[in-house]
């Protein structure tokens, strides 16, 4: 007997792995797809399945991955094999979701930035590209809203979304060998903070002293998908006595 | 008990089956990328599966024993040895204090070594794998040097105890049986299943009946990240640009120029680039074991046939399991 997995009317899905499932939210990126990818998240988060071992999001999918073993011992869950339990599971839980109140609007993170110098060596380069001047390059930055579309390439680093169209200048050619822990970054129209030293081609206009990503913390990353989060411009001393706490 | 590093070998780790709970935060699985051979070891000395267990590179690296040992090894890296004498694979080895091992040349790419109780490292975002990028976890979050020190968590479990004073002599002894890791692969050599990856008609005919004939071989960039696969070059049809997305160990992604990279355990958690398959999770410990130039074939499989193979795999793990415990 073939039992019917359920179509939503809110995603389509595909399996990743024999232990992972993508759903699809939608095949743009986009406020409410993100939104609706966020959404869902918080709603598996809150009725997990046995056997649910991590969500990661991305701008408009989320991907569980499972423990098969698990998932096809459940017998509380139908279906003949772990793609239809958990796509049964998912279609009940669903119907939770319109129940539920729209999150809260949450907070603006505020992300102290050093322009420039040798904490932004590539500053020079943004403002000939934009033919616009340094300081005209930091105000723009910093004065924007920014969101947390993904956390991707090294752990705790965000993709954020919202810069202006008029920074928007191309990853560098060669990518740089080492670029400094708290680095912030333009690549085409993203901007984003490397949390950790690594390789990376961003154009790096500035450093912060937050740590993005600890282990020692209970949350090791600092931001994740959904956050808000602002740059607000610090001078060297400020940025050397911040770095010292 | 105590080991003392004489010579590190190439990449030497600690690792277990990996951290899971963070991919969110783009922290990777990491762990053994022969996570059988990991298992098999673990499972022969009644340690706990995900128990810590030091990953070796090829061949070279040398150890000292300071204390009497109660060791596993297994993965085709390299072969165990103690003055000349080869340590036979996937069973209990009792190594008196003053032992001197050494791995010597294999066929393979990396094995295992596991100690009664498991290696003792502390626990990093919820696992003892090293993800050396990061610079966390496994043995101060980098690989083993000379003169490192390691110890074991003291084992107090009956079975332990009782394999111990059974096998306990003056010289290195070990059982007649064993857990070969042959038994629990295809069996067909260099043959690595795959179900269809999400953008595999995306691909041109021709390329996809390539990706299904031909042999790949693994490039000289392959390291625990990713391999990368030299073949014929992979087209794609459909030019539009990809939105990232989650990808993990196994998924095979075709970068700009037709090149295959086979995703391995310390891989980023999203990926942008077209998903020509996934290797399913039984074969991948094959993956882990080719060297630059070893040749693999890839067979298309469904999905359901890959989740059987998996149940198949967990059910013949957990009967290695029952039959270890009643032999010790």
């Amino acid at each position: 007997m073939q039992i019917q997995t359920p179509n939503s009317q809110l995603f389509k899905s595909y399996a990743l792995a024999e232990h992972a499932i993508t759903l699809e939210f939608g095949n743009e990126i986009d406020e409410h797809v993100a939104e609706k990818v966020s959404s869902f998240k918080a709603l598996l988060n809150e009725y997990p399945f046995t056997g649910m071992l991590s969500l990661v999001p991305a701008y408009t999918t989320l991907s569980i991955f499972f423990d098969p073993l698990a998932v096809i011992l459940n017998p509380s869950l139908e279906g003949i094999d772990c793609y239809e339990k958990v796509m049964n599971y998912l279609a009940q839980i669903e119907e939770k979701l319109s129940a539920r109140k729209s999150t809260l609007q949450p907070d603006v993170l505020s992300i102290p930035v050093c322009y420039g110098n040798e904490h932004g060596p590539d500053l020079r380069e943004v403002a000939n590209h934009t033919n616009l001047s340094p300081s005209e390059v930091i105000s723009m930055h910093s004065s924007a809203v920014y969101k947390v579309h993904m956390i991707g390439f090294t752990p705790g680093f965000a993709y954020l979304g919202g810069m202006a169209d008029q920074l928007s200048t191309p990853r560098k050619k060669t990518p740089a060998r080492a670029v400094a822990a708290g680095s912030v970054g333009i690549a085409g129209t993203q901007t984003g903070i490397y949390p950790i030293q690594s390789p990376g081609g961003w154009q790096i206009i500035g450093c912060t002293p937050l740590k993005l990503f600890e282990i020692e913390r209970s949350a090791p990353a600092l931001l994740k998908a959904g956050d808000v989060v602002k740059f607000e411009s610090i001078t060297i001393e400020e940025f050397n006595k911040l770095k010292r706490k | 008990m105590q080991v003392r590093i004489i010579k590190p070998g190439l990449l030497s780790t600690i690792q277990d089956l990996g951290r899971m709970a963070f991919l969110p935060d783009a922290v990777p699985r990491s762990g053994a990328m022969d996570s059988l051979a990991c298992r098999i070891a673990n499972i022969v000395l009644g340690n706990n599966e995900n128990d810590a267990v030091i990953e070796f590179t090829y061949h070279g690296a040398e150890l000292y024993a300071e204390t009497d040992l109660l060791i596993a090894f297994s993965g085709e890296g390299a072969t165990l040895t103690s003055n000349g004498i080869r340590i036979p694979n996937d069973r209990p080895v009792f190594a008196p204090a003053g032992t001197h091992l050494k791995l010597e040349q294999g066929t393979g790419c990396r094995s295992y070594l596991s100690i009664s109780g498991g290696w003792d490292v502390p626990i990093v975002l919820g696992s003892r794998s090293t993800f050396l990028t990061a610079g966390f976890g496994g043995f101060h979050g980098r690989t083993l040097k000379e003169k490192d020190v390691l110890r074991n968590i003291p084992q107090e479990n009956k079975q332990c105890r009782s394999l111990f004073n059974s096998l306990k002599s003056d010289t290195i002894s070990f059982p007649s049986w064993s857990a070969p890791k042959e038994k629990f692969l295809s069996g067909i050599k260099n043959n690595v299943r795959v179900i269809p990856g999400k953008e595999f008609t995306r691909f041109s005919a021709e390329s996809l009946i390539a990706f299904l004939s031909e042999p790949f071989a693994a490039g000289l960039r392959s390291n625990r990240m990713a391999y990368q696969l030299e073949g014929p070059p992979i087209i794609k049809n459909k030019f539009d640009e990809l939105i990232s997305t989650a990808v993990c160990p196994g998924t095979i992604q075709v970068s700009g120029d037709g090149k295959l990279m086979l995703l391995m355990a310390d891989c980023q958690t999203t990926g942008g680039y077209p998903r020509i398959g996934q290797v399913i999770v039984c074969d991948l410990p094959v993956c882990a074991q080719l060297k630059p130039g070893d040749q693999i074939f890839f067979e298309e499989i469904s999905r359901r046939q890959a989740e059987k193979l998996y149940l198949q795999q967990e059910q013949n793990l957990k009967e290695l399991k029952a039959a270890v415990s009643w032999r010790i």
